[in-house]
């Protein structure tokens, strides 16, 4: 009994508090991470479905393998896209502390930016697609995206202009943020007939999204956070802001080398990828500076604070661990040249992508929709419970994938078995990713319906 | 803040320009083997398959099938999809004899592509002549 008072449906969760001035955009950017936070929810069960679909032979399903995976990788694009896009509203406006430019721009950039994320859930489940991995749904479809980013990108870009002298380096670096997001989609709303050509621009959106684009956002937006909640000093947490962005943009874009290394580029990419990919950790290294530094400046702090920062902290965790060491240690080309295509690589995208940029973008989610209220001591509890579940459920099931990759590279690559006789001894470690899955999925849910509820108590009255 | 401006800019403008000089194919594209990567796209075969090792893993790496079987056997298998292990009932898709001739010449033509010596993959002897 006693573990069920952990559960968030049952109870009070939250109380409300006293809550400052609120701008429009951060009314609007409520409607962006509600939608994240619920796409996300969606994203675990679509995920666990698939992940048991490998193990259970000749499984029932509506959507065959080929395209509810489709969907998986879509969702984990396009949720933390839609969450990005409301942070960088909420927290661009606290920084500046002033309106953005057009409220009824980022109302309208909204209803695109979910229409066609929607449409192309719903395209993908009639099995209508365009089979480019992470980027399955039709170009049409992912040109709205674009127009989406390029309402943002404007309205961010005369935000700033109207603030012309009071630039903040957090508002600047997610803006740029936002606007390489734009121009990183818009050459993948075409058809390449070159194969090459069309590798080499997929990773534009599945690496660069995230070690560029989004890790300026993400910067940004663990500044603003320190300082709008005024855990710590303003110089301490953007001292070195430019210089990480200056980085993440330089060592992610020529870091995508080791994207680059057997798709039919020349071989100084081998050369090009491996060097820079560690200039990629350097930025990592200041962001975790940075973090450090805010978490050192205040020891008091509230509950909703300290749930931000189990979510955030993940967010570091992984940043350091999945995504940097492990990436780091399989971009070097003899490691990957037998690593590479395995069941490692889905182990390190599935820490580097819902692991960083996942946790962090739930951690700004729930501070902007939890704004107006405080947890109670049970929410609390409830919140911290979803957090482990979630860190248990990634950690078992990356690891589960992390084994079957390195025996596959063995057995495969290395002793140069056939696949077929290899793929039938991974078994036992696709149960555990799906049992790590189901972890997953469950603290997916817990948080979601905490989230709910704190949404639900911290609705605005309609004026 | 300009001068981390200037950088973001030139920095996408050379990596974008280096990209466009780095794409280029070992020879032209047959037009069927164009059709054949819409065909690929279409049935969306990445969910289960790599090409140079980047897609799904739950099939084998296709970078270079059309080395180790023929294009009538690749043909053949596509157009009356056996049964995939270790399910007992489930097929593989199918495809109408067009598409899978199309697709074998996009398959033929990815294995042209210079990979750096990747895949590793020990050649099976006799498989090879």
């Amino acid at each position: 009994m006693k573990l069920l008072s952990f559960l968030p449906f049952l109870g009070k969760t939250q109380k409300p508090v006293v809550r400052k001035q609120q701008f429009l955009a951060q009314k609007i950017s409520r409607r962006y991470c509600f939608t994240a936070v619920t796409l996300f929810a969606l994203q675990s069960v679509v995920a666990v479905t698939g992940a048991i679909d490998l193990v259970i032979p000749d499984l029932p399903s509506p959507i065959p393998f080929e395209f509810g995976r489709a969907i998986h990788l879509g969702l984990a694009d396009l949720w933390p896209l839609i969450g990005t896009m409301g942070m960088v509203y909420y927290f661009i406006t606290a920084e500046l502390d002033r309106e953005i430019y057009s409220p009824p721009l980022a109302r309208w950039q909204y209803w695109i930016v979910v229409l066609f994320s929607l449409a192309i859930f719903t395209s993908l489940s009639f099995k209508i697609g365009n089979g480019r991995e992470f980027l399955e749904g039709l170009p049409v479809l992912y040109m709205g995206i674009c127009i989406s980013l390029a309402l943002a990108s404007y309205n961010l870009i005369r935000t700033l202009f109207m603030v012309k002298n009071n630039i903040t380096p957090a508002a600047a670096v997610m803006t740029v943020g936002i606007i390489f997001l734009l121009l990183l989609l818009l050459p993948n709303t075409i058809f390449y007939s070159n194969p090459i050509t069309d590798e080499a621009t997929k990773f534009w959106v599945v690496h660069l999204w995230e070690e560029m684009a989004f890790e300026l956002t993400s910067a940004g937006f663990i500044a603003t956070f320190y300082v709008v909640s005024g855990l710590a000093d303003r110089a301490k947490v953007e001292k070195w802001l430019y210089l990480e962005a200056s980085l993440a943009v330089v060592g992610g874009l020529y870091g995508t080398g080791h994207h680059y290394y057997w798709i039919g580029f020349p071989a100084v990419w081998l050369v090009i990828g491996s060097l820079v990919s560690i200039v990629e950790v350097i930025p990592v290294g200041i962001l975790v500076h940075m973090t450090y530094k805010g978490l050192k400046s205040k020891k008091n702090r509230s509950r909703r604070e300290k749930l931000t920062l189990w979510l955030l902290l993940s967010s570091v965790f992984y940043h350091i661990t999945g995504a940097s060491l492990l990436g780091l240690l399989i971009t070097i080309p003899w490691v990957n040249l037998y690593m590479h295509g395995t069941y490692v690589t889905s182990g390190h995208a599935h820490l580097a992508l819902f692991g960083t940029l996942g946790f962090l973008v739930l951690s700004g989610c729930y501070y902007i929709l939890s704004r107006g209220s405080e947890p109670t001591l049970k929410g609390y509890k409830s919140g911290v419970l979803a957090v482990i579940l979630l860190n248990v459920g990634l950690l078992g099931m990356a690891s589960a994938l992390l084994a079957a990759g390195l025996k596959e590279s063995y057995l495969w690559r290395y002793l140069g078995m056939d696949f077929e006789q290899v793929r039938l001894q991974l078994n036992l470690y696709l149960f555990i990713r799906a049992l790590g899955g189901a972890v997953f999925a469950l603290g997916d849910l817990f948080l979601f319906w905490l989230i709910c509820k704190t949404w639900k108590q911290t609705k605005l009255p309609k004026r | 803040m300009r001068t981390f401006l200037l950088l973001s800019s030139l920095s996408f403008a050379l990596f974008v320009g280096i990209i466009l000089i780095s794409s280029r194919l070992p020879s032209p594209m047959p037009e069927q083997a164009v059709e054949g990567k819409l065909v690929w796209q279409k049935h969306n075969c990445i969910s289960c398959h790599t090409l140079f090792g980047n897609g799904g893993y739950v099939g084998e790496d296709l970078t270079n099938i059309t080395r180790k079987e023929t294009p009538s056997q690749i043909v053949n298998y596509l157009i009356k999809p056996p049964v995939v292990p270790p399910n007992k009932y489930t097929h593989h898709p199918g495809l109408a004899i067009k598409d899978a001739q199309n697709l074998v010449h996009y398959l033929e033509f990815i294995s042209t592509i210079p990979t750096l010596g990747w895949p590793p993959q020990k050649e099976k002897a006799g498989k090879e002549s």
